[in-house]
């Protein structure tokens, strides 16, 4: 160990900084072919803290209360606060985009086939992440107790009342009344600012550790040991992070703009009436980003139990991946695996046909078209372990590339 | 250009996307508002289908001997000094709602659709329950009686409008304004409490609002809110108000957010920089 002096060198023979250092960020290697796309990890947690920074400045000003909600959100916050509107909406923006960057990451993820062996529980913790981030957003939503909060919020919770023998009680357990109300809106508002997103940081620890452990993949899904990496790969600090600054850049010039300038998206106009329990907007739907599963749950038009267990499927899927697919190197990475770029690309334009699918009444055409739709995406995951099937045997045949 | 290339994709990916959830879903989801207004071709300043007027060139000495022997019992006129007969919550009780001080009405409603209210209020506000009722008055009368309170309104814009225009019914709460009728007398008159318009812009967009408000029952059919016959100026002034308080900041926003954005072009110049320096010797 290197000596050092002064502060530094006092801490470090009590804390082990600098060797903490080189772990996570000296010398910790990363291969040298990857894309940018392998910057949105980082991205994810400066979207975080953006969440949290701003969290803690409309908190201080938030009134968890039925009756007090609405105001504080659209009257104190948005015109009472000095530029408390620049929390309000890039709190919002954020949200949203939080999810964007959440799907481009496991978009990369499953692509490149990074979620497989050694890789399963840098996998698993990243899915986590994404259902506490999914309930932290689904009870953020609610606080500002505007129309489409409060229906939103009904009609998930009303989804529960379909599980067998427990259904109806587990409901009013969760919304703390019959129907939404204060009870439900202090409670999703104490989940939402302490408990998930302790979670969220604590398996952002987990996943982090994780990825120290195992490593990157690569765009060609070549195993690497450490060695070979640190012979032929570049570090985190500073090659990868001189990076990384310049992708952050050129997210938040993007994520501003919307932020500042077209802000619709993410705080919907409905939202901007407050929440009356008496009248139910004309079309009710989530945000954006849980369109896609949404569209899943009413697909099966038919059948409402039939469309609630798909939309459990839909999301809990992709926990599976790596023991749906368990092809072995040279199929590692979908840049080798040609039978995998078809049903990948399939399943990523049903995935934007759902989301837009998820937001338009269900009725006619419409409801046929997300029936379909909704078949189409779980294709993917069947036809997964047979594609990896042929692979393993080609591999096993002496075949591969 | 490998990166550029996989940019690209993300750029349609998300580009697709948005389109759809947004203006895709938007007007799929708003059809039936815009086939209103193209089948009634709102907002219509003329009010077309009430059909013709005879000359509005009435005499204002005769109509204010007309006003007064056929309006005073429930409206006042504050400018020529007549005061309503009932205090507001004495009328709200009586009416349902407190009949509007007439004095500047004239101002802000179409003299066009003033004719066609005092001949038959419950077809010209296209609100059937209103308790104003048809007076019988004849052509001359009625033209009189305008003429007297065109001599008597003066202009009146933002929140003066606001309230003597909207503020019967509906409150403006983060303006302080609130609606004169108490909100238990509007519930059993209308069915609802009227909606709060301190950030109804938001809402419901410029678009929506000024048809609505044009002809409420094409956009909104069976709602309680009555045809008032704003004019084209009214309704801008209106509009323009509304746009003010629901969005107090927009100015400052737009000023900061082109400084932040300007700050982050430089920053993706610095960092671009610094990348290229790090990476010079890595390949």
């Amino acid at each position: 160990m290197e000596k050092k002096g002064g502060f530094v060198g006092w801490l470090d023979k009590r804390f082990a900084v600098s060797t903490l250092w080189k772990v996570m960020m000296s010398e910790y290697y990363l291969p040298k072919n990857i894309n940018f796309l392998w910057s949105f990890g980082v991205l994810t947690m400066l979207v975080f803290v953006i969440l949290v920074v701003t969290g803690i400045f409309v908190l201080m000003y938030y009134k968890p209360d039925s009756h007090m909600a609405f105001d504080s959100v659209n009257k104190t916050i948005m015109m009472d606060v000095a530029y408390g509107w620049v929390f309000r909406h890039v709190h919002a923006v954020a949200a949203s985009v939080m999810f964007l960057v959440l799907f481009v990451h496991m978009g990369r993820g499953i692509y490149y086939g990074s979620y497989k062996a050694p890789r399963e529980v840098v996998w698993i913790t990243g899915f986590i992440l994404f259902v506490l981030m999914a309930a932290t957003a689904f009870t953020g939503y609610l606080l500002p107790w505007g129309q489409m909060s409060y229906w939103a919020a009904q009609t998930i919770t009303t989804l529960f009342a379909k599980i067998p023998f427990i259904g109806p009680d587990l409901v009013i357990w969760i919304r703390g009344n019959y129907i939404v109300e204060d009870a439900t809106l202090t409670r999703f508002f104490a989940l939402h600012v302490t408990l998930l997103p302790a979670l969220i940081l604590i398996f952002t620890a987990v996943h982090l550790y994780a990825v120290r452990i195992v490593g990157s993949n690569n765009e060609d899904g070549i195993p690497m040991t450490k060695e070979e990496k640190k012979e032929k790969g570049i570090p985190f600090w500073p090659v990868f992070m001189a990076k990384e600054y310049f992708v952050m850049s050129v997210f938040l010039l993007f994520f501003f703009f919307l932020a500042f300038f077209n802000y619709n998206f993410a705080m919907d106009p409905i939202n901007f009436q407050p929440a009356n329990y008496l009248q139910t907007p004309p079309h009710i739907y989530p945000e954006w980003y849980f369109l896609a599963f949404y569209e899943v749950l009413r697909g099966f038009f038919f059948s409402q139990n039939l469309g609630l267990i798909a939309f459990v499927l839909s999301m809990f899927l992709p926990l599976f991946l790596p023991w749906l697919d368990k092809s072995p190197y040279p199929y590692i990475s979908g840049k080798h695996r040609p039978m995998f770029k078809v049903i990948w690309w399939i399943f990523v334009a049903d995935f934007i046909a759902l989301t837009v699918l998820g937001k338009l009444p269900p009725t006619g055409f419409f409801a046929w078209l997300g029936f379909v739709t909704s078949i189409i995406y779980f294709i993917f995951f069947v036809a997964l372990p047979i594609i990896s099937y042929i692979e393993k045997k080609k591999v096993a045949s002496g075949g591969g590339q | 250009m490998k990166e550029l290339k996989i940019l690209l994709v993300l750029v349609v990916i998300v580009g697709v996307t948005y389109w759809g959830i947004e203006p895709l879903a938007h007007s799929i989801m708003h059809k039936h508002v815009e086939e209103a207004i193209h089948k009634y071709n709102l907002p219509d300043y003329e009010f077309s289908d009430l059909g013709g007027t005879p000359p509005l060139d009435g005499d204002a000495a005769k109509g204010k001997e007309a006003f007064q022997m056929f309006c005073t019992s429930c409206h006042g006129l504050k400018a020529e000094g007549i005061n309503p007969p009932m205090d507001a919550k004495t009328a709200a009780m009586s009416f349902g709602v407190v009949p509007p001080d007439l004095s500047n009405v004239a101002s802000y409603t179409d003299e066009k659709f003033l004719y066609h209210f005092i001949k038959d209020p419950a077809k010209a506000t296209e609100f059937k329950k209103i308790s104003m009722p048809p007076l019988g008055l004849n052509d001359e009368q009625i033209a009189d009686i305008i003429a007297y309170l065109k001599s008597t309104a003066k202009k009146v814009e933002g929140e003066e409008l606001v309230k003597e225009a909207c503020g019967r019914c509906h409150s403006v709460k983060y303006q302080k304004i609130y609606a004169e009728t108490p909100p238990s007398n509007l519930k059993k008159y209308l069915g609802k409490v009227p909606p709060d318009l301190s950030i109804i812009m938001k809402a419901k967009g410029e678009h929506y609002l000024v048809a609505f408000i044009n002809k409420p029952q094409a956009l909104l059919p069976g709602t309680a809110m009555p045809r008032v016959g704003l004019t084209k100026e009214a309704t801008e002034d209106l509009m323009k108000y509304l746009e003010e308080i629901s969005d107090p900041h927009k100015e400052q926003r737009q000023k900061v957010g082109i400084i932040v954005l300007a700050y982050m072009l430089v920053m993706v110049g610095l960092t671009f920089a610094w990348k290229k320096k790090i990476w010079k010797n890595i390949h």
